[in-house]
């Protein structure tokens, strides 16, 4: 483990990082809502501290799987660091710690926010808010290495670690082509978003702010009532675009080359089924319950909502809050899911919840035929048994560390059942949670400690978990070798 | 024994590979009184074909082409390449075409050879006929399989014709009827030709006042479409072939399994070696694999063996076939079936009381000898338990027996036009019917008419 390979990455990331707070502040300057010079100060010190240790830090060589583990999660929390000053020099927040919870629910697409009154906020920290999601939504590494593919080999490990699933696919030989193409999808579909916004009558900073929100799957908004007051135009469009945002990018990159693969996965028509049976019983049951004050307007809240937290997007249209227990509890149960491997999202994703019914199915089966040899398959291939195993074992530490989360939330004084669900939906960066956390409230109350457990929870939950806890593992930092 | 088609002139016949498909197919076509000449790189098991053979031999590769040279591959008319190498049968039939030899046929073991969509696609490498000797064996067990009436079954044109065998049972509609009554009585049901009786030994070709009498053995030229209409008029139950266990995941047993469960079938499937295991089940999406030994009573007990329709032992090793048949048998399995790699042991079959027995390496030899066309003459099958020979003929525009109806054309008592295909259609001959030339015809002979027969198509 070479600390020097480590600082040297991560210095050069948040060289990145200063680049679009600059951005930022000259959106904020054209705006006149004073916050500018708050971004060009934390552009600067961003800029020298990441510049300098860059320079300091140089290397010949490759960066190995254990530094790979330990540049991603550096790199993701100094980044949450430099992020969060903007939100200290504009004056909005005095805790530092808020404002790097506030930075890290940004860049890990959580969209949990300590803001009680956001329309009362500068343009620039709006935008900075949206740009973080945005930024983090395809992820700070990918980016880096469709810009700089001089990572090499070890890009690959850098890529490993930070793009969610089990096993990310490449689509083109190099892995430097790959992230590039990610990222082309990415802008194409944000692109898209905002103009369809702008035709549905969104202003243009609002269009480009939620466009950026939406397509990372993160939430912010720069609306005090979320997506609620929008047209039904904006929240058809936002259902659709959430849908897409929640799939495999490498699907939609076939579809843009010409092959449309979507029915031929098996993960995407699992996504899809579970949306469409889920969104269709919410709206059964409010229906029922008379709640709903329209048919249309009750499968729009339906999809919105099932659409906003199975995907982690955590945009609110309706206060779920206020729904019928089984429609709630059905909601609780999604949080979980989250969308597709290769997506923008969080939780646990699609594909590990379909090979882990899978692997359960066939674990059934072993009580019949006890010596027989059984292969999970995703569609018609065969997974591997040690790729089935570690899913299962994700799995398993998923739930612990949700209910490790909630268990240090209550230590801060938390009432239980808030903090199981802000642990449950900052690992899944999914946003909104239940009771005091609920849809109609803020994080802003939670206490400086509390804030911190959400901060790790949220950065755990991104770098879907082995990546971060592998840095508490001692011999991570043993030099006996490794044979990856 | 296998003797010369007069009419028909005798052929080169180059074997690439001398082991025991090669050998058996020299030995075949060496008794039809054909030229052959084998190039094998052992010098030992050139030596033995040399020997035991009246055939030429050639120490040397195959695929190199001085050795085919020293064959006299140019004047040869047909090139067979048996080897066990794939690609040493794929480079022999690749440079005998380039020397000019019309016809090659290759022994090809793996599927990836096989795309028909590839660059290197069977016609682009001039390979006329492939034959992939572990699908062969498996088509011939799951033909067996299919029905437990059948005693024998042999292929013809392409597999649309099936001559099988069976044995009428008491009580059978067909029994104590003549051939004349049934036609009439079963106008739609009973139109296939019967080509022999066997009754206490004897074998005769049945005319239309002819009967057929429970306990004999039947054998019927059917189209492959009506195949299931036949065990019902000898007397046996309609079988639906529903659970059948598979005892050693070699590839003839996968190949098995992959076809049963195109016909649907609940397979099971058992193999000893944990690896190969989780590899069958990555390619068998339907079937149950399981670990175990294929002798293990016990777990062919809790995993139905008495239940099942069907069970073949498929390892590769002929004893523990024979001891996983016998056990497989014993505890109530309908039709058991075993793959039987040395040739010495198949005449142990009836006597340990396994229904059937499949040589691998003979349905391959078979399978090339079906469909290689040889002269006039396309397909030679010999059956085992009686001595007449199926022939199929084209009929070519000098034969003596185009242009005239069948019932003036003087063909022996001993013989039976079974079958008549012209182009997709599939005809029962009457005495009406006038052959024309292109006609496919299955002639079901007795060995002295075969000669006569061989004339009037000659």
């Amino acid at each position: 483990m070479s600390l020097r390979k480590v600082a040297n990455v991560v210095g050069l990331l948040q060289v990145f990082i200063a680049l679009s707070l600059v951005l930022t502040g000259l959106v904020a300057l054209a705006y006149g809502d004073g916050d500018a010079t708050a971004f060009f100060q934390s552009a600067g010190i961003t800029f020298l501290v990441g510049g300098g240790v860059y320079m300091l830090t140089r290397f010949e060589g490759d960066v190995t799987v254990r530094e790979g583990f330990a540049i991603v999660t550096m790199a993701w929390t100094a980044t949450a660091v430099f992020g969060g000053l903007p939100y200290l020099f504009s004056g909005v927040l005095d805790d530092p710690v808020a404002a790097v919870f506030e930075a890290m629910s940004g860049f890990t697409t959580t969209g949990a926010t300590v803001f009680a009154d956001i329309e009362s906020l500068p343009h620039g920290v709006l935008l900075w808010r949206s740009l973080t999601h945005w930024i983090g939504g395809m992820g700070i590494i990918v980016l880096v290495i469709a810009v700089l593919p001089y990572l090499g080999v070890g890009g690959m490990q850098l890529f490993r670690a930070e793009v969610p699933g089990p096993t990310p696919e490449r689509l083109r030989p190099r892995i430097a082509q790959t992230a590039e193409l990610l990222w082309l999808v990415y802008f194409g579909l944000t692109a898209l978003l905002a103009l369809l916004y702008l035709l549905g009558g969104m202003g243009p900073f609002d269009a480009i702010n939620h466009s950026f929100s939406t397509m990372a799957t993160g939430g912010f908004s720069t609306r005090n009532t979320s997506m609620a007051q929008m047209s039904p135009f904006i929240q058809w469009v936002t259902i659709v675009f959430m849908y897409l945002a929640g799939v495999n990018y490498a699907l939609h990159f076939r579809a843009a080359t010409g092959r449309l693969a979507y029915l031929k996965d098996a993960e995407w028509r699992f996504f899809t089924m579970i949306l469409l049976v889920a969104a269709a019983v919410v709206t059964v049951l409010n229906l029922a319950s008379g709640s709903g004050s329209g048919v249309e307007s009750s499968i729009r809240d339906g999809l919105f909502q099932v659409m906003a937290i199975t995907t982690t997007t955590g945009y609110v249209s309706a206060d779920y809050a206020q729904w019928v227990p089984g429609a709630r509890m059905l909601l609780f149960a999604l949080f979980f899911v989250g969308g597709m491997a290769g997506s923008t999202s969080g939780g646990i994703k699609a594909l590990r919840v379909l090979l882990l019914l899978k692997q359960t199915g066939n674990e059934l089966r072993k009580h019949l035929h006890p010596r027989a040899v059984f292969v999970t398959r995703i569609g018609t291939k065969p997974v591997r048994e040690e790729v089935a195993t570690k899913v299962v074992a994700f799995v398993i530490l998923y739930l612990l560390l949700c209910l490790a989360g909630a268990m240090a939330l209550a230590m801060t004084g938390i009432d239980p059942l808030t903090a199981i669900g802000g642990s449950i939906a900052s690992v899944g960066n999914v946003g909104p949670a239940f009771a005091e956390l609920g849809p109609t409230n803020n994080y802003g109350w939670i206490s400086s400690p509390g804030l911190a457990v959400l901060t790790f929870l949220m950065l755990v939950g991104r770098l879907e978990i082995y990546t971060v806890l592998l840095l508490f593992h001692p011999e991570l930092w043993k030099g006996r070798r490794s044979f990856h | 024994m296998h003797r010369r088609m007069r009419g028909t002139a005798a052929m080169r016949v180059v074997v690439v590979g001398a082991g025991e498909v090669g050998y058996h197919l020299a030995q075949r076509l060496s008794e039809e009184h054909q030229d052959v000449v084998v190039i094998e790189a052992g010098p030992e098991q050139a030596e033995h074909a040399a020997q035991q053979l009246d055939v030429q031999t050639v120490v040397g590769n195959g695929a190199s082409v001085s050795a085919l040279e020293q064959a006299s591959v140019r004047e040869a008319s047909m090139l067979l390449a048996v080897t066990s190498h794939d690609e040493v049968n794929l480079i022999a039939c690749l440079a005998a075409k380039r020397l000019g030899v019309p016809y090659t046929v290759a022994r090809i073991s793996n599927p990836d050879y096989y795309e028909t969509d590839a660059v290197l696609s069977q016609e682009h490498m001039g390979i006329d006929l492939m034959v992939n000797p572990e699908r062969e064996c498996a088509r011939e067990t799951v033909q067996l399989l299919q029905n437990p009436a059948f005693t024998e079954v042999a292929e013809f044109a392409d597999g649309r014709v099936q001559l099988v065998g069976l044995k009428v049972r008491e009580g059978a509609p067909v029994a104590g009827k003549s051939i004349r009554d049934l036609r009439a009585q079963f106008s739609g049901g009973y139109h296939y030709v019967t080509a022999a009786i066997v009754r206490d030994g004897k074998t005769q070709i049945p005319k239309a006042d002819s009967t057929i009498e429970a306990g004999d053995r039947i054998y019927l030229l059917v189209p492959t479409s009506e195949i299931d209409t036949v065990p019902p008029l000898a007397g046996y139950d309609a079988f639906d072939l529903k659970r059948v266990m598979i005892a050693g995941g070699s590839t003839e047993g996968q190949y098995i399994a992959e076809l049963l469960e195109e016909m649907h079938v609940e397979c099971t499937l058992l193999d000893r070696d944990r690896r190969r295991c989780v590899e069958l089940a990555e390619h068998l999406t339907r079937s149950l694999v399981l670990h175990g030994d294929a002798t293990d009573l016990e777990l062919l007990e809790m995993e139905g063996v008495s239940g099942s329709d069907g069970f073949i032992a498929a390892t590769g090793n002929d004893e523990t076939n024979l001891l996983s048949s016998l056990i497989a048998k014993e505890a109530g399995a309908v039709k058991v079936l075993s793959l039987v790699h040395k040739f010495e042991y198949l005449k142990l079959i009836p006597a340990v009381g396994v229904d059937a027995a499949i040589s691998p390496r003979m349905s391959t030899v078979n399978a090339i000898l079906r469909r290689i066309r040889r002269g006039r003459v396309m397909t030679v099958a010999s059956l085992s338990g009686i001595e007449a020979e199926v022939i199929e003929f084209v009929v070519g525009g000098d034969s003596r027996i185009v242009g005239q109806a069948l019932k003036d054309v003087d063909f022996p008592k001993e013989a039976v036009i079974g079958t008549i295909l012209r182009d997709e259609e599939i005809i029962l001959p009457r005495g009406e019917d006038v052959l024309r030339p292109g006609d496919d015809v299955i002639v079901f002979a007795m060995p002295e008419a075969i000669h006569h027969v061989e004339a009037l198509f000659g």
